[in-house]
C-alpha cells in the first residue's frame, strides 16, 4: 500500500511537471509469443525471465510459486534467482500470460482452476500476488485455466475441462481487467467441433481467434505410463482446431488436425496470415492460412523426429520475422529448430539434447537468446534421475546452442520449472488499484 | 427505426467508402479492414465495467462531473495529451473520431445519440485554452457534439485514468545511454453506453472508424430491442 501510494505520487509529481511521452504503438512480443495487444516490447536484452513453478510435496514450501531469475549478463546475479513468490497453496501451477498494458500477469493451476495475479509493475524484479480469482469453475463450469491471453481491458482465458464429468469439453472464460468475469464461451460441440480447448491466439488484421484442443481433467492428472495404456482414456484428445469470429465471438470453421494441436504461433511477419501448431501424440507441424477463396485450411506441412517414438512434442517458439520455429520435444529431451522460410515445407536444420526432459521454449526478440524449462505436468513428469528441473539459459549464432546458465529448482526447492515470461526493470510503474 | 442490415449501416458503408480516404487530418488516409466486420447487431457488446466519475474541466474553466458526458448518449471517450506525436497513439485516435463524427452526423437515427469525448492526461500542459487550440475547428458546427476536457490536476486525473485502466506510468529510456525517465501510454478508446458502462475498449491494433460504428450500431440496436 505505502510503495502504492509513493509511485502513485510520483506519477503524479511527474504529470504536475507535464513529462509525458508517448509509447502508443502496435504491438508484437518480446519472447514472440505472447498476445499481439501486450505491449512495451523488450527489443533489447531482458532483465529477468519469470518462471511458474509447481509446487512439490516436501520440496520448500511444497507450494506454486512466481520465481524471478536475472536474465541480464551484465548484471552481478546473472542467472540466479532473486525472487520467488508463494501463492501458499498448490494447484498444477501451468501457464500466465500478461495483462495488455504488462502490468500484472495472470498465472493458473490446472488443479485447483484458480487463477493468481501478479503486479510486476510495481517491482518487476518482485512481483506481488495481489489477487486470486476462484470463481471460474462456479461461475462457467469450466475447469482447468490454461492459456491467458490479453485483449484491450480484458483477459481471455482458455480452459482445459469442466466440472460435470472433468472430461475435455470445455470453454473459454473472459474477464476483465480487474478480474470480474465477463462472459463465457462454450467451444463448439457441433459441426466437427470435439468441444476440447488448450491454447489461443488471435490475428487482429484478420479479426481471426484460432483455438486448438488437448484433454481433459481425467487425462492430464493422470499418471502418464497408466494413460498410455489406457485405450479408452487414449482417445479422449482432441482432434480439432477452431476459427472464431474474434469480434463476434463466434466459431465460424471447425478444421481437422488430429492428435492433441497445443500451442498456435502466428507469424508475426507483418505480410503474413498464417500460424503453425504442433500436435502432441503425432509429432506433427500443421499449417494454418486462408485457401485462394479465402477459407481456412489446416494442412499437415512437417514431421517431428520419429513420430512411432512418441518424442511428445510441447511447446513452440517462432521467431519475429517468422523463419523459424523452435520445437521441444519432452520425451526425448530434445530442441530441434525448423527452417519455416517456406511454412508449406518446414525443414528441421538443427537439434541438441537440451534435458533428460524439456518442455517450454522461449526466445528473446532479436532471437539471441533462449531460455528452456523442464516440466509438463506434475504426473507427466520422469522420476528419479530423470526427473530434471530447471531453467536453463542459453545463446543461439544461429548455428548452436550453447548454455550459459542453470538454475536447478530441485536443489533450490523451488519445484517443477514450467511456464515463463520475460521482464523488464524499464517496465517499473503504478499499477492500477485493484 | 434502425434495422439490422438497414439504411443506417448501408449509409454508413457507402459514407466509410467514400469519406475514408480523406477523413484523416494532417495524414496518411487510414488503412481499410482486410475482413468483413460482423454485422450490427448480430454480435453481444458485454458490459465490461462501469465509467468511472470524476471532476473534469470543460473549455470554459469550469468544473464539471465526467458522468455528464458518459450518460444519456453513447460515448466514444479516449484519453490523449496535445504534445503526442506516435502516429499510432493520440494522432490515431483524432483521425479515427473525426471519421466516426461526420460518418455518425449523416445519420439522422444517430446523430441525436451519440457523443465524443477527448480527455486530457498531462494537465500540466493541456489547460483549457491548450485543448481549445487543439480542438481548432472541430468545435464549429458538426451536429454530433465532441467535448474536450481536461483535469485541473493529476490529483483529479488519476482517479479517472485508474478508473478506465488507461496504462500511464514510467518508462526508464536507455537509449541515449544515459538514464531517461519519461511517462508513457498505450492508446485505449472507450465506448461506453447510455447506462454509463464501459461496452467496448479498442487498441490502436483494432481501432477503425468501420468496427467502432458497427458497435455504435450494435447499442442503439440494443436499445431499441428492450
Amino acid at each position: 500500500m505505502v510503495m502504492r501510494q509513493t509511485l502513485r505520487a510520483g506519477v503524479v509529481t511527474a504529470l504536475c511537471l507535464g513529462i509525458v511521452g508517448a509509447l502508443a504503438g502496435a504491438a508484437h512480443a518480446d519472447e514472440t509469443c505472447n498476445s499481439p495487444y501486450v505491449t512495451k516490447l523488450i527489443k533489447g536484452q531482458e532483465d529477468y525471465v519469470y518462471v511458474w513453478a509447481l509446487g512439490v510435496e516436501g520440496l520448500g514450501d511444497g507450494s506454486d510459486k512466481l520465481v524471478t531469475v536475472d536474465a541480464n549478463p551484465k548484471s552481478r546475479r546473472y542467472g540466479k534467482v532473486l525472487n520467488s513468490v508463494s501463492v501458499g497453496s498448490r494447484g498444477e501451477a501451468h501457464h500466465m500470460g500478461f495483462t495488455d498494458d504488462r502490468r500484472f500477469l495472470w498465472a493458473g493451476g490446472l488443479a485447483d482452476s484458480k487463477i493468481h495475479v501478479f503486479d510486476i509493475g510495481t517491482d518487476p524484479a518482485r512481483p506481488k500476488l495481489v489477487q486470486t480469482i476462484g470463481d471460474l469453475v462456479e461461475r462457467t463450469g469450466y475447469v482447468g485455466p490454461h492459456t491467458y491471453y490479453a485483449l484491450p481491458g480484458r483477459m481471455l482465458v482458455q480452459a482445459l475441462s469442466n466440472n460435470r464429468d472433468k472430461g475435455g469439453v470445455t470453454g473459454m472464460a473472459l474477464y476483465n481487467n480487474r478480474g470480474a468475469l465477463i462472459a463465457a464461451y462454450p467451444m463448439p460441440t457441433d459441426g466437427g467441433g470435439d468441444g476440447y480447448g488448450y491454447d489461443l491466439a488471435v490475428n487482429p488484421k484478420k479479426n481471426v481467434l484460432l483455438t486448438s484442443s488437448f484433454t481433459g481433467f481425467n487425462n492430464y492428472t493422470r499418471p502418464l505410463g497408466e494413460l498410455v495404456n489406457d485405450a479408452e482414456a487414449m482417445k479422449r484428445f482432441g482432434n480439432t482446431m477452431v476459427v472464431w469470429d474474434l469480434k463476434a465471438m463466434k466459431a465460424r470453421t471447425v478444421l481437422s488436425v488430429p492428435g492433441a494441436p497445443l500451442e498456435i504461433r502466428w507469424s508475426l511477419a507483418p505480410a503474413d496470415n498464417w500460424a503453425v501448431a504442433a500436435t502432441a501424440l503425432t509429432s506433427k507441424i500443421w499449417l494454418v492460412k486462408q485457401d485462394a477463396a479465402g477459407q481456412w485450411q489446416a494442412r499437415d506441412v512437417a514431421t517431428i523426429g520419429d513420430p512411432a517414438k512418441i518424442p511428445l512434442p510441447v511447446d513452440i517458439s517462432i521467431t519475429r520475422d517468422g523463419k523459424g520455429l523452435w520445437v521441444n520435444t519432452f520425451m526425448d529431451g530434445t530442441t530441434r529448430y525448423f527452417d519455416l522460410s517456406n511454412p508449406e515445407a518446414p525443414r528441421q536444420t538443427y537439434q541438441k539434447v537440451t534435458g533428460k526432459q524439456v518442455n517450454m521454449i522461449s526466445q528473446s526478440w532479436d532471437g539471441k537468446r533462449v531460455y528452456i524449462t523442464s516440466s509438463l505436468l506434475a504426473n507427466w513428469d520422469k522420476g528419479g534421475a530423470d526427473n530434471e528441473q530447471f531453467l536453463r539459459g542459453f545463446t543461439w549464432d544461429g548455428k548452436e546452442l550453447t548454455q550459459v546458465f542453470e538454475v536447478d529448482f530441485n536443489q533450490e526447492k523451488l519445484g517443477r520449472a514450467h511456464h515463463m515470461k520475460l521482464g523488464s526493470k524499464s517496465f517499473r510503474g503504478a499499477p492500477t488499484p485493484r | 427505426m434502425i434495422r439490422r442490415g438497414g439504411a443506417p449501416a448501408l449509409v454508413l458503408l457507402a459514407w466509410l467508402a467514400c469519406a475514408l480516404p480523406t477523413a484523416a487530418h494532417d495524414a496518411e488516409p487510414l488503412p481499410a479492414l482486410d475482413f468483413e466486420p460482423p454485422a450490427p447487431g448480430t454480435y453481444t457488446l458485454h458490459r465490461i465495467m462501469a465509467a468511472p466519475d470524476g471532476q473534469v474541466l470543460g473549455l470554459d474553466g469550469r468544473p464539471q462531473r465526467l458522468a455528464r458526458f458518459t450518460r444519456e448518449r453513447i460515448t466514444l471517450l479516449g484519453f490523449i495529451y496535445t504534445t503526442c506525436v506516435d502516429p499510432d497513439g493520440c494522432p490515431l485516435a483524432y483521425r479515427v473520431f473525426d471519421t466516426v463524427r461526420d460518418a455518425v452526423a449523416a445519420v439522422p437515427a444517430l446523430r441525436d445519440r451519440v457523443r465524443l469525448v477527448t480527455l486530457s492526461f498531462d494537465p500540466a500542459r493541456d489547460t483549457p485554452a491548450a485543448m481549445r487550440r487543439y480542438a481548432g475547428s472541430r468545435l464549429r458546427g458538426g451536429d454530433v457534439p465532441w467535448l474536450f476536457l481536461t483535469t485541473p490536476s493529476a490529483r483529479e486525473l488519476m482517479p479517472l485514468v485508474e478508473g478506465f485502466g488507461q496504462d500511464v506510468r514510467y518508462e526508464v529510456d536507455r537509449s541515449s545511454g544515459a538514464v531517461r525517465r519519461e511517462l508513457a501510454h498505450v492508446l485505449k478508446v472507450f465506448l461506453v453506453d447510455r447506462a454509463g458502462f464501459v461496452r467496448e475498449i479498442y487498441s490502436s491494433t483494432f481501432l477503425h472508424p468501420q468496427t467502432v460504428l458497427n458497435d455504435i450500431e450494435t447499442l442503439v440496436l440494443e436499445e431499441r430491442a428492450r
